[in-house]
């Protein structure tokens, strides 16, 4: 579910990002009232964990694995206010350190997946726990939280996906982003989500539980009771203003994109529908088509193209001498 | 049973092992000795598959195990039957929910029906004289504690090789010399002992071979354990002992 | 405890030998679990070595660069844009080393691939351009965010991060976060290993020993935490963290300095054509 960089314009993250804002303010002033000890080291090491967490697989049946997310599990462990933070920060750090995950699409991707999976998440839990009162009632909670969740979470990001053909496109009306209108997103993000990925999340968050309060039921989080409706008001206001800010905000900037177009094509350049070596396939030529390139006068694609050609011949040498260094070294982890 | 030919192993460009040249028959109990650093366990790590050698050769059996074969999910699942592994933290190695089911979860594998699941983690639980823990929490045990349920999990698949890094590591005096007699036991009942210890004082007790590792990752010497203490020189040069040692 | 006893008459089971033929179960969430956590830890512990950065240029330029880069790149409608960024990123290539080449190259072309088979259907219907355009954005951002990482110390980067009054607080919090996920990965990776030791034949609730494994790490971090504030508070720490970073420009940073100023100038020349 990480969002690369490009899949969505700049605006829709700037909106996705300005939307997370209030998020992480509230966040921050509960987690500072409620955990009255050791707030920062739990703050890390939550992130820590929520990371590690991420990285395992998950069982399917048929002996595939998948991933799970587990934002619901970690709300329900460390309260949801806490589980934003730790996997906002969980999330910069595969964005920024390990190139996991866009930069811009940042704010989008803690849209879905620090603020949609666990609040939602954990308020299905809490509801359903506190009208039922009973063991089952509890798990039937986690169940739906953790299915709810992370399915509304893939659902976000359809929609996400499915506006930017809408907003953002060029001149000529081709797409600048993810091209596929809701239509197709949104059962392309859904089926999986709802047949698989659901399914592994359930599993994997009723199955931890289990076992931690099992082994230890004083680690888990308790929450209180009436916070219930102020949040939901804060979820569902979210959920309202975020497709007509994205709206606001891509009309306008797909008008300002037009115009400025306009000027350029104005200016004697032009682009035609596809650069002429386009047709011919996608190999490097088709992007410097005879070493001159669209826009660049003819010297200077040719020096590009140069520098570019040594770059690339210094990266296959040094590729090539890297792996007759390398001694066969293989740890014996496909079981 | 063991045989290792010229292994080296490194960790990303960090030398851990240089051209181990080892032999092990089966029913040895061997100890493992040498500096903080040296390469003993991740020697280990290497008997039980969890690494392959960069260079050499490692057999098990006559058979060469390479990550080929491991990647065949019978061999190596046999394989693993065969040789048992106690981690030097054996906080990392209980994963289940209790006890019991901690011992229990290698025999189920192997497809043993429940009564007889029960009486093997029950002899495990007597042999180690912790059935008053049956159902505890393996998380919330000491440390000592933790280390008999580990050995016990591992005890409970009967491999033929039993492999323990630092089993006596924090465990109390007269808990380390009950461990001591204890795999003696085993060793006289046929069981093959990889042990790797920073105890000099019960190492003779523990085995008749004691292998040295210096600091540049490799076999400094493989003696009887009797005589390690008629070369206190050579424990001087590998950093194992400082200049004032004196044994009486 | 009655230990003497025990000792002389073991088990009948336990002196005979196994002769157990293994049953083949479906495993391998176990192995990839390992490889992928062995992949994370590997890139925190190369992080520890010495960095040869052979620009020296400033950290914090680096970052603010990089993002501008991304964004530039993102805004950008123009093969010529994106070229000129491309042979940047491949000069800087470069100057790296061989492995560090592989590793940012392999990475960044996987994702681009996947983004290129996604938009597949799209080229089926006429439309190469956005397709094109979008994989090649895609792998341009990747490689550019791969080379800050893989040739910066992280912890100059959160150091950075102090430069765009990002709060010393939530620094301290990235510092911790990185340190601890290198803690408890080495952790859960042994347990991993453990149960993979232990699996010696079929295991009838994968899920439960996956849940073992997590929620004990759960506990421990935990556990690890609450032992980190007592330290921290032995150590009289108020809640104030101080990150040092020296700010002295070189002639490096002037050079890259200068090269922002001419990627910005390439897009305006050429970003949106
Ligand atoms: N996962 C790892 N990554 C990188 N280097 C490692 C790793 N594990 C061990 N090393 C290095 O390999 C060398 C050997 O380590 P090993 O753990 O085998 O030593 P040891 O003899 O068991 O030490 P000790 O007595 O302290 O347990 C050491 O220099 C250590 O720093
Ligand atoms: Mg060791």
């Amino acid at each position: 579910m990480h969002i690369p960089d490009n899949y969505l314009s700049p605006s829709t993250c700037i909106v996705m990002g300005a939307a997370m804002v209030p998020v992480w303010a509230i966040a921050v002033h509960k987690v500072k009232k409620e955990v009255t000890r050791s707030k920062i080291p739990m703050i890390g090491i939550g992130a820590a964990f929520s990371f590690l967490m991420m990285m395992f697989n998950v069982p399917l049946p048929g002996g595939t694995t998948g991933h799970a997310v587990g934002g619901t599990l970690l709300a329900i462990l460390l309260g949801p206010y806490a589980a934003c933070i730790a996997i906002t920060v969980a999330l910069l750090i595969q964005a920024l350190l390990f190139g996991d995950g866009g930069i811009l699409s940042f704010g989008a991707n803690c849209f879905n997946m620090a603020f949609i999976i666990p609040f939602l998440g954990y308020f299905i839990y809490k509801f359903i726990k506190d009208r039922t009162k009973s063991e089952k009632g509890e798990y039937v909670g986690i169940i739906v939280g953790s299915y709810v969740g992370i399915n509304m979470a893939a659902l976000v990001a359809a929609i996400e996906f499915g506006v930017q053909p809408l907003l953002f496109t060029n001149s000529q009306g081709q797409p600048l982003y993810s091209p596929y209108p809701l239509s197709i997103s949104i059962p392309a993000m859904m089926i999986p989500h709802l047949l698989v990925a659901g399914v592994v999340e359930v599993l994997f968050t009723t199955a931890i539980y289990t076992f931690i309060k099992k082994v230890s039921p004083g680690t888990i989080f308790e929450g209180a009771k009436q916070k219930i409706h102020t949040i939901y008001g804060l979820i569902v206001a979210l959920i309202c203003l975020t497709p007509l800010g994205l709206l606001a905000t891509g009309t306008a900037w797909g008008e300002w994109g037009a115009d400025e177009i306009k000027d350029v094509v104005h200016g004697g350049k032009q682009l035609g529908y596809t650069p002429a070596g386009m047709k011919n396939g996608f190999s490097f030529n088709a992007i410097m088509p005879d070493y001159s390139v669209k826009g660049l006068p003819e010297i200077a694609g040719y020096i590009l193209s140069a520098i570019a050609g040594v770059a690339i011949m210094v990266i296959i040498f040094k590729i090539i001498s890297s792996f007759s260094k390398t001694k066969p070294k293989d740890i014996s982890n496909e079981s | 049973m063991i045989d290792l030919k010229d292994v080296s192993y490194s960790y990303e460009g960090i030398n851990a092992l240089n051209n181990i040249n080892l032999h092990i028959e089966k029913g040895e109990a061997v100890a493992l000795m040498g500096a903080n650093g040296t390469g003993k366990s991740t020697l280990l790590k290497l008997m039980n598959g969890l690494l392959s050698p960069d260079q050499g050769v490692y057999r098990f059996d006559q058979e060469e195990i390479t990550p080929k074969k491991l990647k065949n999910t019978k061999f190596s699942k046999a394989f693993h039957q065969k040789i048992g592994f106690v981690f030097q933290n054996s906080d990392t190695q209980l994963f289940c929910a209790d006890v019991y089911d901690e011992i229990a979860f290698g025999p189920r594998q192997m497809g043993m029906n429940e009564d007889d699941v029960e009486k093997r983690v029950n002899d495990c639980l007597d042999l180690l004289g912790i059935q008053n823990f049956k159902h505890r929490q393996p998380y919330h045990l000491s440390g000592g504690e933790k280390r008999k349920v580990a050995i016990a999990c591992v005890l409970a698949l009967n491999p033929e090789v039993l492999v323990l890094d630092e089993p006596m590591n924090g465990l109390d005096p007269r808990t380390q010399r009950w461990l001591v007699n204890f795999l003696n036991t085993l060793n006289r009942s046929g069981k093959t002992l990889i042990i790797s210890t920073h105890n000099l004082d019960l190492v003779q007790e523990l085995s008749k071979r004691a292998i040295l590792f210096d600091e540049n990752h490799s076999i400094a010497a493989d003696l009887p354990s009797e005589n390690l203490f008629q070369e206190i020189d050579l424990l001087k040069k590998i950093n194992l002992v400082d200049e004032n040692y004196q044994h009486y | 405890m009655n230990h003497k006893e025990n000792q002389r008459n073991l088990p009948d089971w336990l002196l005979k030998d196994e002769n157990y033929i293994p049953q083949s179960d479906k495993d391998q969430f176990i192995g990839k679990s390992i490889l992928s956590i062995l992949r994370i830890l590997s890139k925190i512990k190369s992080q520890s070595e010495y960095k040869t950065d052979k620009f020296h240029v400033n950290a914090a330029l680096k970052v603010a660069f990089t993002f501008l880069l991304v964004i530039l790149l993102s805004l950008s409608t123009s093969y010529t844009f994106i070229f000129v960024v491309d042979v940047y990123l491949l000069v800087v290539l470069s100057f790296m080393d061989g492995k560090e080449i592989i590793k940012i190259l392999s990475v960044s072309l996987a994702m681009a691939f996947f983004t290129f088979i996604i938009l597949f259907p799209y080229i089926l219907l006429g439309n190469t351009y956005t397709s094109m355009i979008i994989t090649l954005k895609v792998l341009s951002t990747l490689i550019a965010v791969n080379i800050l990482s893989h040739s910066t110390r992280w912890n100059t980067i959160t150091g950075a991060l102090r430069r765009f009054y990002v709060p010393n607080i939530f620094i301290l919090v990235l510092d911790i976060t990185i340190k601890y996920i290198s803690m408890l990965g080495d952790f859960s990776l042994n347990m991993l290993y453990s149960l993979k030791l232990r699996s010696v034949g079929k295991n009838n609730s994968k899920y439960g020993s996956i849940a073992g494994i997590a929620g004990t790490m759960f506990m421990k971090s935990k556990e690890m935490a609450e032992e980190m504030y007592a330290a921290m508070e032995c150590r009289g720490f108020t809640g104030e963290y101080t990150v040092r970073s020296k700010w002295k420009l070189t002639i490096a940073d002037f050079i890259y300095m200068l090269l922002t100023i001419g990627m910005i100038a390439a897009f305006i020349l050429w970003g949106r054509i």
